[in-house]
């Protein structure tokens, strides 16, 4: 059994590694990290996860409900950290899976992963109480500067079970803890109102040509293969300052989150019943209304946008005519929201028409995605939600002290 | 809280370290007794009521250490022996801001009236609170000027009350503002301040009811009176809190009430805030039922309160702070979640309730 191994199995088990252990894991780690672009190419078949907020017990309910590493390949959204009592424990373990299977662990940056929101808002508490010092503190923050800002989904499947014809249509299916289905729905025929609103929202750019360099013409249609466009992940949502996924490639994410730009805005901001964009109640990024995910998404070849940052209480929430959702994966959030959580599963596409990584995703080259069809919204990725609630905090040995949830009393 | 521990509190103006714990919810509570019989279950659970009082002060003093209030009292009713005073997180911070300014506002709007300032003085007011704890609200407004005579009561155990008067003997500005004191039994003591006088009464308020032969000393039925209660009505059963309700509602014409507690709104944040609470031993009767806006009116009523007004700390976040404050709290922390606030600070309300005249000041206050 490798250091790492034995690091995985003592973190599972909620003990934390030893400060030398978090220093070797964390250099380990940024030189991963440094490696990875801004926005990181994912392939499906992929389980999206949304906030942890240091809610270590969930996130091991979150792996028996959506299959554990590496048998399942994830995407986390960010803010691993603060609010839980084990955001040290919860971070390392994700780290040290990155660090054991790169391949089938992906992690992008929340605006929690900053060194002056962990000093709010717990994770250098929790640190400093673990360990005495500061100096593990350090080493998270140095790797969240390393963090990607987020990551496209290729080779989504429009449908859930391949080979399994009565699946076909089913867009959205939601399941419990257990596995077992509580609602299916049929992806809806083109011509129903939602959808030609969406196509009214298009018109616009319509007669437009295709993203940068794929000399696609606006009115091709083609109908074959191709399901469904790229999945834009990010922790909070999109910036007035970022029109096309390769703007998000030439920031210079090595740095603390700044207060305003950007990156700032892709961690902060979230979606909101407005026309264009709006201020932002949290004082950071902005809101942004349907009409901006739209004409995104359609620059950008995507057919979904898909992000955290927000606790919604049925644990995913789809806003926009499905052009975007939220996923979030804190069950009864700081020991005291109530609410469910969710993963979002992505299954494949195997019909070998699918979407392909068209470009390494250099700088200055298009987004990758698909060829065609253009003009039209992408059909989404056929989307199954796994929604689980919070582990008992006693029930698999581990140490646990009992919650004590703020309240006014 | 004893007096030894005074002087060291004054070394901790400075924000203490980060660290310790950011705590738990804020307290506020108590209906004490004096007579402290062997643990029975109902002892040990005013034993947790009254530590809800310990959590009060420490989120008080961590709202005014973050700049959100200003109250020179908070920080002589924290105790320096546990370390540098905790500071809770910011929509903890911002819920005890919330709190305390829609409670002044009712408050000074209630001595303030309508009249004329040279009226004004010759009108006197009183102020009932129930489970006062270590409140600090009378001597921010015993060191006020230009307010009307003021006849101020405290309630609570006796062991509080009792613990309040060494923390204001030991303290030179509290001191100086509760002047002229005088004791009494079972922890009661009073005291002459300008402008008026103070009670603190150390009983237990379950004692009180329209057949109540108890008597508080002091009590006058004769002025507009105020009976507040901060999460204090909240721990006992309905018949108890609506006894001490009818209590003064049956001694005293003009008459009204101000309630802050959490509301059960039947859905999963209302549950889990039940069993997160039984968890500590805490047991709020008044969340047993739905809490619905017409009920507490109708149920007011019933108590002799006429008009009743009700709005949930988030919805007087909204509509009570104005936008220069909203800008400057804003800027004291950041407030990440805003989901998150709206649930917690959804889920309690203050409620104002009054019957005759003397609340003129309440006019317009929605």
């Amino acid at each position: 059994m490798s250091d790492l191994d034995k690091a995985i199995a003592q973190l599972r088990s909620c003990r934390p590694i030893p400060e030398d252990q978090v220093r070797e894991l964390c250099h380990r780690a940024r030189e991963l990290l440094i490696e990875e672009g801004n926005v990181v190419t994912v392939t499906a078949p992929v389980t999206i996860c949304g906030d942890i907020h240091g809610q270590f017990h969930d996130l091991m309910e979150l792996f028996r409900v959506g299959g554990d590493v590496p048998d399942t390949n994830y995407l986390f959204m960010g803010d691993f950290v603060d609010r839980g009592f084990y955001s040290l424990e919860s971070f390392l373990l994700l780290l040290c899976l990155k660090v054991r299977y790169p391949d089938r662990m992906t992690l992008i940056r929340g605006n929690h992963e900053s060194r002056q929101i962990t000093t709010v808002y717990g994770f250098y508490d929790e640190c400093l109480r673990k360990y005495g010092s500061a100096n593990v503190w350090r080493y998270c923050c140095d790797v969240f500067d390393y963090l990607a800002l987020g990551a496209i989904v290729l080779g989504a499947s429009s449908t859930l079970s391949p080979g399994s014809p009565e699946d076909d249509d089913t867009e959205i299916e939601v399941c419990d803890q257990a596995g077992s289905i509580i609602s299916r729905f049929p992806r809806q025929p083109a011509n129903q109102s939602s959808q030609e609103k969406l196509d009214n929202s298009n018109k616009a750019t319509v007669d437009k040509t295709g993203p940068p360099g794929t000399g696609a013409s606006g009115s091709s249609s083609g109908s074959v293969g191709n399901p469904t466009g790229a999945i834009l992940c990010v922790h909070g949502g999109l910036s007035p300052l970022v029109d096309t996924v390769d703007k998000i490639r030439l920031i210079d994410r090595k740095q603390e989150v700044p207060h305003e730009g950007a990156m700032c805005d892709l961690l902060w901001s979230d979606p909101d019943e407005i026309d264009g964009w709006g201020l932002s109640p949290r004082g950071a990024g902005f809101l942004f209304g349907a009409d901006i995910v739209k004409v995104f998404n359609h620059r950008n070849d995507l057919s979904l946008i898909a992000r955290a940052h927000q606790l919604v209480m049925e644990g995913f929430k789809e806003m926009f005519d499905a052009s975007i959702v939220t996923v979030w994966s804190a069950p009864n959030y700081c020991y005291r929201c109530g609410n469910v959580a969710a993963v979002l599963e992505l299954t494949e596409d195997e019909s070998g028409t699918g979407i392909f990584q068209r470009t390494n995703g250099d700088v200055g080259r298009s987004s990758g995605g698909i060829v065609e069809p253009r003009g039209g919204p992408k059909n989404g990725p056929a989307r199954r939600y796994r929604v689980f609630q919070a582990a008992p905090q006693d029930s698999r040995g581990m140490p646990a002290k009992k919650p004590v949830a703020d309240y006014f009393l | 809280m004893s007096a030894p521990s005074i002087p060291n509190l004054l070394s901790l103006r400075a924000r203490g370290g980060r660290g310790r714990s950011r705590g738990r919810g804020q307290g506020r509570g108590g209906f004490g007794t004096g007579a402290e019989a062997p643990a029975s279950r109902g002892q040990a659970h005013d034993s947790v009521i009254q530590g809800t009082d310990t959590d009060a002060a420490v989120s008080r003093l961590s709202a005014v250490d973050t700049g959100y209030l200003s109250d020179p009292y908070a920080r002589y009713f924290v105790s320096a022996f546990d370390g540098p005073p905790a500071r809770r997180f910011p929509i903890i911070n911002r819920g005890t801001y919330t709190r305390t300014a829609a409670i002044d506002n009712l408050v000074h709007s209630f001595l303030a009236g309508t009249g004329g300032e040279e009226q004004q003085r010759e009108v006197t007011r009183q102020i009932v609170s129930l489970g006062a704890g270590t409140d600090t609200r009378p001597f921010r407004l015993f060191s006020q000027k230009g307010y009307p005579q003021l006849v101020y009561h405290e309630i609570d155990f006796s062991v509080t009350s009792a613990k309040k008067l060494k923390t204001v003997e030991a303290v030179p500005p509290l001191a100086s503002i509760l002047t002229n004191r005088s004791t009494g039994d079972t922890g009661s003591w009073s005291s002459l301040p300008l402008n008026g006088e103070y009670f603190c009464h150390g009983l237990d308020i379950r004692r009180l009811s329209p057949a109540a032969t108890e008597i508080l000393p002091g009590l006058r039925t004769d002025v507009p009176t105020l009976i507040l209660s901060e999460c204090c009505l909240c721990y006992l059963s309905q018949e108890e809190s609506e006894g001490v309700l009818e209590y003064f509602s049956s001694r005293i014409p003009n008459i009204s009430v101000v309630i802050y507690e959490p509301i059960h709104l039947g859905d999963p944040f209302s549950d889990t805030m039940v069993s997160n609470l039984a968890a500590r031993n805490i047991h709020m009767p008044s969340l047993e039922r739905r809490r619905d806006e017409a009920d507490e009116a109708a149920r007011l009523k019933r108590l002799g309160f006429e008009t009743t007004r009700q709005l949930t700390i988030d919805r007087l976040w909204s509509k009570w702070v104005d936008a220069e404050e909203k800008e400057r709290v804003d800027r004291l922390e950041g407030l990440d979640e805003i989901e998150e606030w709206q649930l917690l600070a959804g889920h309690y309300a203050v409620v104002w309730s009054f019957r005759g005249d003397g609340f003129e000041g309440w006019r317009g206050i929605e």
